[in-house]
């Protein structure tokens, strides 16, 4: 008993004394953390009082191995508004340096946080700290991290749409966890989609969709079904093959889990609006049942768009009764507002004519001459190049990975290497 | 004449309504004063084509006092035959409508069938002693006198059989050429083409210099194979390679005429301007058959001096008898659009900007009409130009260089931004998958 | 709770700021564990985001608040209203939620401003998109009586063919800038020489 006092006291003494000097300090702390972490669970009510003592910011290794033991137990509902507070708190002031020594722990914490906070029903209040966390614990913002996909369903659950996309606006390149990036593109998805970012949207699907897989997953097929109806929002088209890079096990399975939405498709494409919202409601269950009928209403509504921005395709004027009958509305009126959200949109250039009931349908007025869109040219540019010397350099890095040559030479017709391979040359600069 | 301006009215009515009207019970045929004369046109064919293209005109031809004659014309013909099926067929269709004269004749018929049954019986003896003997050239006209038989009768998948087995007794090339000729006989008249253009191709390849009559037959089977596929292109160009010494001795398969047809409205519906002068109009060769058929070489003219009414008229006054001819009636329909097509997009071309109440004038349709074929031709990118539905004018399109340029840069650039990044992602996800397997193994 | 930074850009009518200061102060009083949905000023923050024409973020904003907020503050109510006009592109709609209510001191100068810049949106809305329009539309998407609207834009150029009631428009030319400074021209021919070599 006394002694379990004695191996508190000096474990926050030797804390206090060793946090924030040099490094060899810190790596002494760490290993003497790590083999007190018995007792650090044992004690860890004892070691909990003692955090008043500890100041997050600057003792943050030792504090986070007390706070990570004293959260791994069930926690009642009245410790765990406190808990959840004092967990914000020391994401929040924590540093960074300290808690990436020891990224597991400060995983482990930022999780049960999560959990906690879903627990008490209050999501918005893990949206900030888990941001904060994520940023602390990156070592890169390539690196998609564990934590992604728990703050992207907080930003979702709290309705925080526009706090999650500014994860979204970082390029991850690296994956530890494939279940990670599989969450974090779909949940990443849906905020876009909420947000009106369908390019990003399809973005984030079609990774979901083409990513390596060695057995079928749920949320690979709730994705693909998400995958098409954006793509015919966005695009006005979907096309069912897959690229070449898709798992085999993705090519032969997603179809058949989505049916009515292939069937949607193809409905679609005969472009009837009628025959379309007659499908819409046949199929309606399914729809509700999948939670896309609201996306699957905006595939309807955008047929109106595909239809009229065929007819800019073929005239120069068109009278708005003509544009009614052809894309199926019932009054030159509704023409005339569908034309007229298109304008505003900037899906199509036009100008309507009211008195002749016309319809004037104009080029795309840029001429790529203005000093933004030539700033949108060269930051386009440089863009590409970075990109292009960071996959020279990821090429060079792989072909010198001894593991990769060995595994080669042996397997090369296994193992599906041309990911690696078919970098197009061309495009290095 | 009054009647007869109505009627073509109608039919021009009728050309112009594109498609969809299949469905109507009764598509009127107007036979005009142009009516098809069956019995000059039966007279260009012999043997058992001039059967089934009789019997196809009285099957497709709805002018009853037409049906009959080209029936009797079946039946006299069939008769002079040995083929017994052919000849009920014959009797079936005329429904006893001609007489006591037309009946099913069962004496006939017996008579052919037990001769035919003595035959068979001699060719068997023959060609086995043939056999035993192993006499190359004597089995191969066996099996070739089978080959005959069985044509004669209508059994063709057995003569079809016969004629092929004659392949491995051949030994001169004219051998050769002369089972192909059968085979593709036999083929057109089983509606097998993918066959009729392996056997060309096989005569082709005769190492012999053929005489000019059979290279012409080959290049009118050829043709023929091809529009059947719906090549008519490539249908075009072998009919224009057609010599016209051709001339009546393909008789059992085509007609000069049917080359002139055929050859003239493939190569209008496909061939571009420059084309069609060279390889149709300065065509010596091909001038001799179109010279039999002067209607599709005033339209060839018509089409090619831009006189598109005209062209039209011609067209339309000859729909009728194509429709009643067997090889051209199935693509009739599509010849004619796509040719119609091919002048809408030829009478655009030169200028800037067309009156569609013009345009409409020059292909005998209403302004309406005429904007939803330019639609159905813009969106196809067939022309590029865009209709000014409120002053009726159609603008040519001219595309901004620069602008297409600077766009599609653009959309390169980040479509490749995308596939690189998330190429990068998978390649992140495998090399995981993969040092998590490793890692597992030890 | 902290509003000193809401206040401050109210005073200055920086509206334009108004959502992302109360996005990013409602997480970090939502992290604080406060129960500020009762004090929270959702009329403000609503109209904040509708002011940047961001109506995504406004109709997440509205699902997020409890029903007992939505029926106890008709301000807010109204102010929603305004959001679903605006969602649904009933663009006459707009103006009359706007007038429909009597807006309380705290947001009155901001519905007014979210007003003014509407009517401006939709002015240019209409130089866009039409060559000619009836009066009585122009009324409509400007929020004001025929003659006001009449008068707004023949100020702005229109003419008026007073027999058929129909306004026709005049295009503003778009000035952009187009000469580009020398260091961006130097840029680009870096790339030129790098690809041609």
């Amino acid at each position: 008993m006394n002694q379990n006092t004695n191996h508190v006291e000096s474990l926050v003494f030797q804390t206090k004394r060793l946090s924030g000097t040099t490094p060899e300090d810190l790596n002494c702390l760490h290993s003497l953390l790590k083999q007190s972490e018995e007792i650090l669970r044992s004690e860890s009510t004892r070691f909990a009082s003692s955090l008043a003592d500890l100041d997050p910011s600057k003792h943050s290794l030792g504090y986070l191995y007390i706070l990570e033991a004293c959260t791994a137990g069930t926690i009642s509902k009245e410790l765990a508004n406190e808990l959840v507070l004092s967990v914000a708190r020391f994401i929040n002031e924590c540093d960074a340096e300290q808690i990436r020594l020891a990224p597991e722990k400060f995983i482990s914490l930022c999780k049960r946080f999560k959990d906690q906070v879903m627990q008490l029903e209050s999501p918005m209040r893990g949206v900030a700290p888990l941001l904060t966390a994520i940023r602390k614990v990156q070592s890169s913002p390539e690196q998609l991290t564990t934590l992604h996909p728990d703050f992207l369903l907080l930003c979702l659950l709290a309705k925080c749409y526009k706090t999650g996309l500014c994860i979204l606006e970082d390029d991850v390149f690296e994956v530890d966890q494939p279940k990670d990036f599989f969450l974090y593109c779909y949940y990443g998805g849906m905020i876009c989609i909420g947000q009106k970012r369908y390019r990003k949207a399809l973005e984030l699907l079609h990774n979901v969709v083409t990513a390596p897989m060695s057995s079928m997953n749920a949320i690979a097929v709730e994705a693909y079904k998400k995958y098409i109806l954006v793509s015919l929002i966005h695009l006005g088209q979907f096309s069912t093959s897959f690229p070449k890079y898709t798992s085999s096990v993705a090519q032969r399975g997603l179809k058949n889990f989505s049916q009515p939405y292939i069937d949607l498709m193809n409905c679609y494409g005969n472009g009837k609006i009628s025959e379309l919202e007659a499908f819409v409601e046949e199929n309606r269950d399914k729809f509700e049942h999948d939670h896309n009928l609201g996306l699957v209403k905006q595939v309807v509504s955008s047929m109106y768009k595909r239809n009229i921005q065929r007819l800019t395709q073929t005239y120069l004027t068109l009278s708005l009764q003509d544009i009614a009958n052809t894309v199926q509305l019932n009054s030159p009126k509704e023409a005339e507002l569908h034309v007229l959200q298109m304008i505003q949109d900037g899906e199509i250039y036009a100008t309507i004519n009211q008195k002749d009931g016309m319809v004037r349908f104009l080029e795309d007025p840029e001429q790529y001459k203005t000093c933004e869109m030539i700033e949108r040219i060269d930051s386009s540019i440089q863009k590409i190049m970075t990109l292009s010397k960071k996959l020279t350099a990821i090429d060079e890095h792989i072909s010198c990975d001894p593991q990769y040559l060995g595994k080669a030479g042996r397997e090369r017709q296994r193992l599906e290497f041309d990911d690696f391979d078919s970098v197009p040359q061309k495009f290095n600069m | 004449m009054d009647g007869d301006d109505e009627a073509s009215a109608q039919m021009i009515d009728e050309i112009y309504a594109n498609g969809g009207d299949d469905t109507r019970p009764h598509r009127p045929i107007i036979i005009n004063g142009e009516q098809l004369d069956v019995e000059a046109y039966a007279a260009l064919y012999t043997g058992r084509t001039k059967i089934r293209r009789l019997l196809f005109i009285a099957d497709h031809c709805d002018v009853v006092s037409m049906q009959l004659e080209a029936l009797r014309m079946a039946y006299d013909e069939v008769k002079k035959g040995e083929n017994t099926h052919l000849f009920r067929e014959v009797v079936q269709k005329i429904e006893g409508r001609l007489g006591h004269g037309y009946g099913p004749d069962p004496v006939w018929s017996e008579a052919v069938e037990r001769r035919a049954e003595q035959r068979k019986e001699k060719l068997e003896n023959e060609l086995n002693a043939y056999r035993t003997n192993l006499i190359k050239e004597s089995i191969r006209m066996g099996y070739n006198d089978f080959g005959d038989f069985y044509y004669a009768h209508g059994a063709l998948g057995d003569a079809f059989k016969n004629y092929v087995r004659t392949r491995d007794y051949c030994t001169t090339s004219k051998h050769i050429i002369h089972m192909c000729l059968n085979a593709i006989l036999v083929s057109i008249e089983m509606g097998q083409f993918t066959h009729v253009s392996s056997y060309v191709g096989k005569a082709e390849q005769s190492p012999d210099a053929l005489d000019p009559i059979t290279v012409a037959k080959l290049r009118a089977a050829g043709g023929l194979a091809l529009l059947e596929a719906k090549k008519y292109k490539l249908a075009a160009r072998k009919f224009l390679e057609t010599s016209h010494e051709l001339g009546n001795n393909y008789s059992e398969v085509i007609a000069p005429q049917d080359i002139a047809t055929y050859g003239g409205l493939c190569a209008l519906a496909s061939f571009d301007r420059a084309e069609l002068k060279s390889k149709v109009i300065d065509n010596l060769n091909f001038r001799n058959f179109l010279e039999l058929v002067p209607e599709v070489r005033e339209l060839i003219h018509d089409f090619y001096s831009s006189h598109y009414a005209s062209c039209l008229d011609y067209l339309g006054n000859l729909k009728a008898n194509l429709l009643l001819d067997i090889h051209l009636h199935d693509h009739v329909e599509t010849l004619y659009n796509d040719i119609r097509h091919k002048a809408l997009i030829q009478y655009t071309h030169p200028f800037v900007s067309v009156d569609l109440r013009m345009m409409a004038n020059a292909f005998k349709t209403s302004v309406p009409g005429l904007e939803k074929e330019l639609e159905a031709l813009i969106t196809d990118n067939q022309i590029q130009a865009r209709i000014d539905s409120h002053n009726k004018i159609l603008y040519a399109r001219h595309a901004d260089q620069r602008n297409a340029t600077f766009q599609r840069a653009l959309q390169t650039g980040s479509e490749f931004d995308r596939d690189v990044r998330s190429m990068l992602l998978r390649a992140s996800l495998i090399k995981h998958d993969y040092n998590l397997k490793s890692s597992r193994k030890f | 709770m902290d509003f000193s930074l809401l206040s401050d850009a109210m005073a200055s009518k920086s509206y334009h700021k108004i959502a992302s200061i109360c996005d990013d102060l409602m997480l970090q009083v939502a992290t604080q564990g406060i129960a500020f949905h009762d004090e929270w000023p959702y009329p403000i923050h609503l109209l904040g985001h509708l002011y940047v024409d961001d109506i995504n973020s406004a109709r997440f904003l509205w699902k997020s608040i409890p029903s007992s907020i939505k029926e106890t503050s008709p301000e807010l109510v109204a102010v929603w209203k305004i959001g679903q006009q605006l969602w649904m592109r009933n663009y006459a709609g707009v103006h009359e939620a706007i007038r429909g209510f009597n807006w309380s001191q705290e947001v009155c100068d901001l519905v007014a401003s979210f007003s003014d810049h509407y009517t401006k949106k939709m002015f240019d809305l209409l130089l866009s998109a039409y060559s000619t329009i009836s009066i009585q539309d122009t009324a409509l998407f400007l929020g004001m009586n025929e003659d006001d609207a009449t008068n707004y834009v023949l100020q702005q150029g229109w003419t008026v063919d007073p027999d058929s009631r129909m306004l026709t428009v005049k295009k503003q030319p778009v000035v952009k800038e187009q000469k580009i400074d020398p260091n961006k021209l130097q840029r680009l021919t870096e790339y030129v020489f790098h690809l041609e070599h």
